[in-house]
Formats: structure tokens, C-alpha cells, sequence
């Protein structure tokens, strides 16, 4: 498939016996915004954890941008183009949020040990231009010119959140992976973040995949959702077909109502 | 794994961890053979020689078993390699001398009757003490650090043993500590011109059901479940109402006890201690428990008798034995060779289940 | 800094910033630097005779400049990078051999001069110039380390901090039987190798620069040329520590210490940013355990004991971790105390308060209690740096990478 920037086949994950994630086949098209949905413990972040390198697959095969992914440490697989945030924030937490972004950009600066102790000319022009851009990052992802200086650890929650995103984008990535980014945001906080990835895949040429729990983001911006359930993808399509889908209705049924009832989404 | 790659397009990278889990396996098997092929090899060569050496390993691998299981008991509930516990055992050493042949003036001369029960009353004293002083060592060192980054109580356990060292040169001198033969030294028997002692055997026979009683504590007693369930999860412990802290403690006073009695045994048996011999005897004991799978009861125990006989066939046997100046290279390459490419031991399964 | 009165203040406040800043580094300097000079009128000011004592001789200077360098090189692990490494006297040893090997008679019947400075022509064994041979040291340290590192550093932070004391336990065993590795004399064993070559200019330069002395042994103030060397080495040190904390390897060593999964997710390499900081540290262990066997012309298995590990991890804690003048600061008292400060005070009380004790011999219960007090107590150490209090107040902590993926 041509258009595909990521494409997973047949991946599969087992932890002693117990099977995390069953046989998935998976696809990002260039350019796409594509959302991973399903109820907690259905191995969302486990496959996430594989497309990134933390986790090696069982089995199956993984290829971004005509690589195999498999097998690679994770900062092989970022240097490639696929740069993520966390679910559960993980930013450096004294480091301020320049040095975050200057971090994110590790991969992409050159700057070795001998240049760094004899500070080149050259090294010099590479640091400066870095922190520019990374300037540049965070006030792009809409963070206070203070929080540039300021300790992640110190920053609002929303704003650490603005971090993560800074930061992964400062990995270059031509695939972003944003896991549940607006988990915690209130809900005009989530419309601001939903537009913004929007406006993030056009300005920026990226594809985006998300793992996200608030229906009104999922729905609201992927151009096809993937429902995982017990580690094995149960549907796939557009949102609309999603929402009237009999399988993903009764994954989700005991937990909460249909989709269109609005912001809680199916899971709150 | 090596995890080099300036551009990742090398296929040779993405085989590699499972390249290397088989690499793993295919070594562990090999060094494993080599072992079994050199134990074999002295047996053949001298087999006389062979059993008594192989009788001594199993006392010094009693002894052994005794601090491992310190070790393994503190390192199960809160992950810390207690540096200070061979310390905890000098002390133990110490207190045993001090008390058998200061204060009840054990010689050896006594008859049974009263050196049997005398002996149990050191026994109870250096449990006592050193049950006492490792609670107190977790009170006042580990307890504030619970919850700071994982190398601070690592590093303060470092210098705790420092301060346990000096203390015991301070009050007992820099010194050898001697005591008379107090246990019996007849020969029970002789092999190839070696007697094996009474000694030996009584401490093998005291170890057993020490360890008998402590496996029985763990698995099957109120505290020992609750002693499991902080090691699993502490949050979850707490808040399902067990007294974590109570807990902790409890493990430190146990370790602690078992190291007390291991002093006693092993100055029974050497009829010396020093103030310093704690910190390398406490590394084998910790390379036991490692061996065996750290957290695991049964696998320190038998760490530790491995460790004892590696240690007995080292400085005894004469087939492609390094000898008694490698000893201490030998056991720490098998710690590091055991982290490095066992590290869950080995009789350890996947060591994931506590993460 | 400024002065009392009116006038000179106003002085001060007009010179430029950029002289501001310097006056006090600058100041410093040359009170370390010109320290030999008035070491006499210190030793004096203090009453000399037992009080005397207390005021450390330019010996004592020498040995702490070789600890500042050996706490700096630490720190670039354990303070950079936040891996504990309790072998690290190991790269001590590798610098102190290559010095001992190169600049010997230990290799006597064969006989080969290499630029050598300050040595006989016709003295036998292999005899390297000595300066030189501080960079090969060095260099064999690194070498070392990166040995050492790359089967040990995907460990875990405690698994690390054992395997490397074995590592350190394992050398000096290995050197002290080293008379007799299969029937070679590798290292002379336990009588160690003795005498190593000085340092020095040779008789060509000393002839056009008359300063510069041909061979520092020779000179009466030897230990002066040893002070000044070695404070020229704790400044290239410290100048290599601060850049590189300052660049984006730096960054990443804070990185890993804080998360490491996510700094491998931001595309650090872990194996290879750890292997960094272990060969760094090990390149500085390398030299100043090179220049510490030319300064004391000699080298014995027992002078790498772990308590040397565990005293200049102590000078990093005492110091702050991460704080390059914290760690200079701690490593110079720990180094004063551990050489001749302890002495001198119980010399001291033994003297005036009639007691009759030999504390040097508790230097190692001593440094315990400090190592204890400063983890309770004050975590960050004397001089923290304000991203590691915060950690250790705060407790941040990354679970490792390989744990997860385990």
C-alpha cells in the first residue's frame, strides 16, 4: 500500500500467557489523522508501546516509512520519524521547558563530545539555532513565553500537557503518536487541542494517531477510528460507521451509553 | 544489546534481541557445563579429597544461607541491597564471642548439659541483639528514604556498614577476636586423612530447620502473607489495612535474627572473627542470593550452598582451581556474570512479575 | 566583595560587569596557585608545631588536587548521569599501571626510551614520557570503562551499582596476584612497581627555559611542580566538566536520570549516552590515578581498595551530585581529612586534651557517618544545584526502560 506510513501486520504481544494484544493489522496513511479507541485494558498503549520500540512484538511486523520497526531501540525508532507523547505525562521534571524541547531534539543536533569542550564556531550556530526552533516549538503548542525557563514540574497541568506535544514535535517527526493528549483537559481545552491537531497535520505535514477516550475529539477530528477490545481490533472505519457499529456498542455497554451523547464519550 | 545505530537501517539490529536471548541462553548452558565438568573433573582426579572438601562446602554454605537469606528477605519487600547486613552478622559474631566465652565462660571443657544450653542462650542473646539493630538500622536510615530516588538508600545502606565496621573496631579492637573450641571437635569420621568434625555436622543441623521454620513463617503464617503483600504492591497493602511500616520492620528484625545466628555458628566454627570480615562475607552471601534468584527463599538457600562449595572446591581441590587468592575474583564473577546475563538467577522465572 | 568604603565602592560599581564577575574566580586562583608560597606563613599563623599541623603541606595539596579529579570524573556519572558506580577506583588502577608499565624498571631486561624526560638514557625497562604517559592512562581508563560499560549499563540502577563493585573488588585482586599471571610478572604483585619516572621538561627545554625545571624530582621544592601541575589538571577538568554539562550530551544524561523511557521515546540512545558519561568518568579516574603513582613514584595493589571508591563517592555526595564546585569543595576536605586533617586533630587532642586516640584509623567510620548524616539530612549536599534539589526533595525517579520492557 502506497500511501501508508505505518503499517503493523498481524502484531501480537503475550506476556507469560496472558495475550495482550492479538494479531492486529494496522494502518496510518500519509497525512492521516487516525484514532486508536477501546475500553481500558484492551491493549491501546501496549500497541502503542510496540510501534515505538519499547516493547518488541510476540510476532508480526511493524514498518514505518519503509522500515522495519521491529526489533529497534526507541530512539531508532524516533530517529525515523515517529515521535510520541505519554499518557501518563513523563516530561524531565527540573529541566526547564527549552531544555524539554532541546532533549526532544537530541536526534536531530550533532554536536559531540570534542566540539562540545572545545565549543566550535559551528556548535555555537547549531545550539542557538536549536534553542530558536525550540522557542519557536513552544510557542507554537501555545505555552506562556515564561514557561521557556520555567521547571516542567512547575508548569499548569494543561500546559505540561502543551509540553509533551512541544517536545515530541522537536524529534522531527513525520508520525506523531499523542496518547489520550486531552485526558485531564476540560472541555473547551479539548476543543482548543482538537483543532490544533488538526491545524498541526496541515501546517506541518505530520499523520497523527491518538489513543483518546473523549468522543468529541475522536469523532470530531480522525478520519478513521480503530476499536481495540481485549487486545484484538473488533472495527474500523470512519466515525460514522464507528458510532452505529454493533461490536463497538456492546464493548463498550455496561460502561456508559452511545457515542452521541456527547462529551463524557463512551467511557466516562 | 548494544543499542548503536546512527541511522536505523540495519537489519542486523532489528534481530538482535532475540539474537541475544538466544546468545544468553546458549551461554548460561555452556558455563553451567564448564561447571559441571570441572566439579566432576576434581571428583575424578581426588576423590577422596573431593567429599571432605565437598562436606566443608556444605558448612561454610549453611552459614551462607543464613546472611543470604537476610539479604533476599529485605531485597523481596523493598528492593534495597542491604550493604550494612554483613556488618549486622560481624556483630553478631562479635556479641557470640563476647557472651559465650566473656560472660558464661564457655571453654569447651563444660560437659553438654551445660555447654548445650548455654549455647542456646548466646544463641537467643546475638538473635536478640542483631534482630534489634537491624530494626534500628531500617528505623533510623531506610525508613525516611522510602520514598526518595531509589539509589539514596542504597548509598546510605553503604555507609551504614562503614559505621557498623568501625563501631565494632572501636569497641572490639582492629584485632582478631578469638574463642575457645566451644562445639565438639571430635572426628565423626575420616576421608583421605581430613576428619570431619562434630562442628560441621551440628552446624548443618542447626541450619536446617532454621530454614525449615522461616520458609514455614513466609508461606504459611499471618505475618509472612502479609509480608508478601507489601513486597507485591505497598500501596495496595496499606490501604487493604496491613501495617506496612510494622511489616518492614518485622522483615529487618527477622533478617536481622538469622544473620545473629549465622554469626554464631560461623565463630563457633572459625574460632575467630574480626571486625572487618563482614563486608566480603556479606558480598558471597549476597552473590548466593543472587545466584539463587534474589527474593526467592529457597533459591537463596541454594545459592548459598553453591556459593559454600564453589568457595570449598576454589581453595581446596587442586584440578584447574585458580585457588585461595582468587576467591574473591571467582564468586564476584559469578555476581557479575549472574546480573549481567541471568539476572533473574537461577532458579528464578522472569523476574517481571514485581515491577 | 565590594569595598566598605564610599569611594572604593563606587569604584567597584563602575568597572565593567565581565571584570565584576571575574574578580572572585580570579581571586581564588591565585590563592591556590601561589598556595606554596605561604604555606610557611599559614603553618606559622597557625602556631605552628602541633596546631601547625592542621595547615595542609603541598604534599597533602597534591593528593587533594588528585581527588578533585577523581570526585570530578565521578561526578560525571553519578551526578551527570545518575548511575552509581562503587568500582570506580578500578580506572585509578588502570592510570596508576599504565604509569607504573611504561616508566619502570619492571620490563628490565629490555630497555626502550621514548621521548622519556628527566630518566638516565642508560637506565633499562621501558620508559615512555611521563606526559604522555597521563594521556595514555587516561585513554587505557577509557578504554576500560567502555569494557566495563556495555554489558553492565542496560542493568538496573542497583544491579549497576553491585556488578561495578565487583568489577572493583575483581582488579586490584587480579594485580595483586599479578606477579604470577601464567608464570609472567605482569605487575609485581603485592610489592607493587616502584620507582616511576618523574615528571618533568627534559634537559632541552630546562636549558632554554630555566623555570621549567628537567626533572621535578630533582628540584628541591619538588612537591610545588606536582601542586602546580595538578592544579593545571583539576582546571582542565573542571573546564571539560562544565562545557559538557552545558551541551546537549549533558542534557541528555540529566534526561535518562530523570525518565529513561522517555528520554529513549525523545530519541536518546541509552546505551550509547551512558557508555558517554562511564567513559568520561573513567578517563579522569585514568588520569589522575597516572599522576597520583608519578607524584608518589609508585604503585601497590592496596591503594585500590573499594574504600577508595566509597570515599571519593562520598566526596561527590558531601559536595552536592552534579554541582562541579560542590564536588571540588568536597573533595578537597574529604582528601585534606582522609591525608593528614585527621591526623592533625587527633594529634591535636592527644596533645591538649590528654586522650590517647588514633582517629585516622576510623577515617572510613567517619566518612560512613558523613555519607548517612548528608542523606538524611541534606541530600543535595553543600552546594546543591537547584535541579537536584528539587529531585531529591521532591523524589523524582524514572523506572528503567528495560524493566518495562522485561
Amino acid at each position: 500500500m502506497a500511501g501508508d506510513l505505518l503499517t503493523a501486520r498481524a502484531v501480537r504481544k503475550e506476556f507469560g500467557g496472558l495475550v495482550a494484544c492479538s494479531d492486529v493489522d494496522f494502518t496510518v496513511p500519509q497525512g492521516g489523522i487516525v484514532s486508536l479507541i477501546g475500553p481500558n485494558g484492551a491493549g491501546k498503549t501496549t500497541f502503542f508501546n510496540m510501534l515505538t520500540g519499547v516493547y518488541t512484538p510476540t510476532s508480526g511486523e511493524v514498518t514505518f516509512d519503509g522500515h522495519e520497526v521491529v526489533g529497534l531501540p526507541p530512539h531508532a525508532v524516533t530517529q525515523l520519524g515517529v515521535g510520541r507523547t505519554f499518557q501518563n505525562i513523563r516530561l524531565f521534571p527540573t529541566m526547564t521547558g527549552l531544555e524539554n524541547v532541546l532533549v526532544g531534539m537530541h536526534a536531530r543536533l550533532k554536536g559531540g563530545i570534542f566540539r562540545s569542550i572545545l565549543r566550535t564556531p559551528g556548535l555555537r550556530r547549531e545550539e542557538r539555532e536549536a534553542a530558536d526552533r525550540a522557542r519557536e516549538l513552544l510557542r507554537y503548542c501555545g505555552l506562556p513565553r515564561e514557561a521557556e525557563h520555567t521547571y516542567a514540574m512547575n508548569l499548569s497541568y494543561g500546559d505540561q500537557r502543551r509540553l509533551e506535544v512541544a517536545r515530541a514535535l522537536g524529534t522531527e517527526p513525520k508520525l506523531l503518536l499523542l496518547d489520550e493528549p486531552t485526558a485531564g483537559m476540560n472541555p473547551q481545552e479539548s476543543a482548543e487541542f482538537t483543532s490544533f491537531v488538526g491545524r498541526m497535520r496541515d501546517e506541518r505535514g505530520l499523520s497523527i494517531l491518538m489513543i483518546e477516550h473523549d468522543m468529541k475529539v475522536v469523532m470530531g477530528i480522525s478520519e478513521r477510528v480503530t476499536v481495540l477490545d481485549h487486545g484484538e481490533k473488533i472495527a474500523e472505519g470512519t466515525p460514522g460507521e464507528i458510532q452505529k457499529d454493533e461490536r463497538v456498542i456492546e464493548a463498550y455497554l455496561g460502561s456508559a451509553a452511545t457515542a452521541d451523547n456527547g462529551d463524557g464519550g463512551l467511557l466516562e | 544489546m548494544t543499542a548503536e545505530s546512527g541511522t536505523a537501517r540495519r537489519p542486523m539490529l532489528a534481530a538482535l534481541p532475540r539474537f541475544s536471548q538466544q546468545i544468553n541462553r546458549v551461554l548460561t548452558w555452556v558455563v553451567v557445563g564448564l561447571f559441571v565438568v570441572w566439579v566432576v573433573g576434581n571428583f575424578i582426579n581426588a576423590p577422596k579429597q573431593f567429599v571432605s572438601v565437598f562436606l566443608l562446602g556444605v558448612t561454610l554454605g549453611s552459614i551462607y544461607a543464613l546472611v543470604a537469606l537476610g539479604y533476599t528477605l529485605v531485597y523481596g519487600i523493598i528492593e534495597l541491597i542491604n550493604f550494612a547486613h554483613g556488618d549486622v552478622f560481624m556483630w553478631g559474631s562479635m556479641i557470640a564471642v563476647t557472651v559465650s566465652a566473656h560472660w558464661l565462660g564457655l571453654d569447651g571443657s563444660q560437659g553438654w548439659y551445660v555447654t548445650a544450653p548455654l549455647i542456646f542462650v548466646t544463641l537467643l542473646a546475638c538473635i536478640a541483639f542483631c534482630g534489634t539493630l537491624n530494626v534500628a538500622i531500617e528505623r533510623l536510615a531506610y525508613r525516611p528514604l522510602r520514598n526518595a530516588p531509589k539509589l539514596a538508600p542504597l548509598i546510605t545502606a553503604i555507609g551504614m556498614s562503614f559505621i557498623l565496621q568501625n563501631a565494632g573496631a572501636l569497641v572490639y579492637g582492629f584485632i582478631e577476636q578469638p574463642v575457645p573450641d566451644i562445639f565438639p571437635t571430635k572426628p565423626l569420621f575420616r576421608i583421605g586423612g581430613i576428619a570431619y568434625t562434630q562442628k560441621s555436622l551440628l552446624i548443618v543441623l542447626i541450619t536446617i530447620p532454621v530454614l525449615l521454620a522461616l520458609v514455614y513463617l513466609v508461606r504459611s503464617t499471618r505475618q509472612g502473607k502479609a509480608m508478601r503483600a507489601v513486597a507485591q504492591d505497598m500501596d495496595a497493602s496499606r490501604m487493604m489495612g496491613i501495617d506496612v511500616d510494622r511489616t518492614i520492620a518485622f522483615t529487618f528484625a527477622l533478617g536481622g535474627a538469622l544473620a545473629g545466628a549465622a554469626g554464631l555458628l560461623f565463630v563457633m566454627y572459625q574460632t575467630s572473627t574480626r571486625y572487618d570480615l563482614g563486608f566480603q562475607l556479606g558480598l558471597f552471601a549476597f552473590t548466593a542470593a543472587v545466584l539463587g534468584g534474589i527474593g526467592n527463599l529457597t533459591g537463596a538457600a541454594f545459592g548459598a550452598l553453591l556459593i559454600g562449595l564453589i568457595q570449598a572446591f576454589n581453595e581446596g581441590l587442586s584440578w584447574h582451581t585458580p585457588g585461595s587468592s582468587w576467591t574473591q575474583s571467582v564468586i564476584f564473577s559469578i555476581l557479575i556474570l549472574v546480573l549481567v546475563f541471568r539476572p533473574q538467577g537461577l532458579l528464578g522465572e522472569a523476574v517481571s512479575d514485581r515491577a | 566583595m565590594s569595598g566598605r568604603t564610599g569611594a572604593l565602592g563606587d569604584a567597584w560599581a563602575r568597572l565593567p560587569k565581565r571584570v565584576r564577575a571575574l574578580a572572585l574566580p580570579v581571586t581564588v586562583l591565585l590563592l591556590v596557585v601561589l598556595y606554596p608560597n605561604y604555606y610557611q606563613d599559614v603553618f606559622n599563623a597557625l602556631g605552628g608545631g602541633v596546631t601547625g599541623q592542621l595547615a595542609p603541606t603541598v604534599p597533602t595539596m597534591v593528593v587533594m588536587c588528585v581527588y578533585v579529579i577523581m570526585a570530578l570524573g565521578l561526578n560525571v556519572v553519578v551526578g551527570y548521569a545518575g548511575l552509581l558506580d562503587l568500582g570506580y577506583v578500578a580506572f585509578y588502577a588502570a592510570g596508576a599501571y599504565i604509569a607504573g608499565w611504561f616508566a619502570t624498571l619492571q620490563f628490565a631486561p629490555h630497555k626502550v626510551h621514548f621521548l622519556s624526560v628527566g630518566v638516565l638514557p642508560v637506565l633499562p625497562g621501558l620508559h615512555v614520557n611521563v606526559w604522555l604517559l597521563l594521556i595514555v592512562g587516561a585513554v587505557f581508563a577509557t578504554i576500560l570503562g567502555i569494557i566495563i560499560g556495555l554489558p553492565t549499563l542496560r542493568l538496573r540502577g542497583d544491579y549497576l551499582a553491585i556488578v561495578t563493585l565487583g568489577f572493583g573488588e575483581i582488579i586490584p585482586q587480579a594485580v595483586n596476584n599479578g606477579d604470577d599471571w601464567f608464570g609472567h610478572n605482569v605487575t609485581n604483585g603485592p610489592n607493587g612497581l616502584t620507582p616511576i619516572d618523574s615528571l618533568g621538561f627534559g634537559v632541552t627545554i630546562h636549558k632554554t627555559f630555566s623555570f621549567l625545571p628537567s626533572s621535578y624530582r630533582l628540584e628541591i621544592n619538588s612537591a610545588d611542580y606536582y601542586y602546580w601541575t595538578g592544579v593545571a589538571l583539576v582546571l582542565f577538568t573542571l573546564f571539560c566538566c562544565i562545557r559538557l554539562r552545558d551541551s546537549r550530551l549533558g542534557r541528555a544524561w540529566v534526561a535518562i536520570r530523570e525518565d529513561e523511557i522517555a528520554a529513549a521515546a525523545m530519541g536518546v540512545p541509552l546505551m550509547r549516552t551512558k557508555t558517554w558519561a562511564y567513559a568520561i568518568g573513567a578517563f579522569f579516574g585514568g588520569a589522575a590515578g597516572c599522576f597520583y603513582a608519578i607524584f608518589k613514584s609508585s604503585t601497590f595493589p592496596q591503594d585500590f581498595s573499594l574504600n577508595i571508591s566509597i570515599a571519593v563517592l562520598c566526596m561527590v555526595i558531601l559536595g552536592g551530585m552534579g554541582n562541579v564546585w560542590g564536588v571540588c569543595l568536597g573533595g578537597a576536605v574529604l582528601a585534606y581529612l582522609n591525608y593528614q586533617g585527621l591526623e592533625a586533630v587527633g594529634n591535636n587532642l592527644n596533645h591538649y586534651a590528654g586522650t590517647n586516640l588514633n582517629i585516622p584509623q576510623y577515617t572510613f567510620g567517619i566518612f560512613g557517618i558523613i555519607i548517612v548524616a548528608m542523606m538524611l539530612i541534606r541530600p543535595q549536599g553543600l552546594i546543591p544545584t537547584a535541579r537536584r534539589k528539587i529531585e531529591l526533595e521532591a523524589g523524582v525517579e524514572g523506572g528503567s526502560l528495560y524493566d518495562a520492557a522485561a
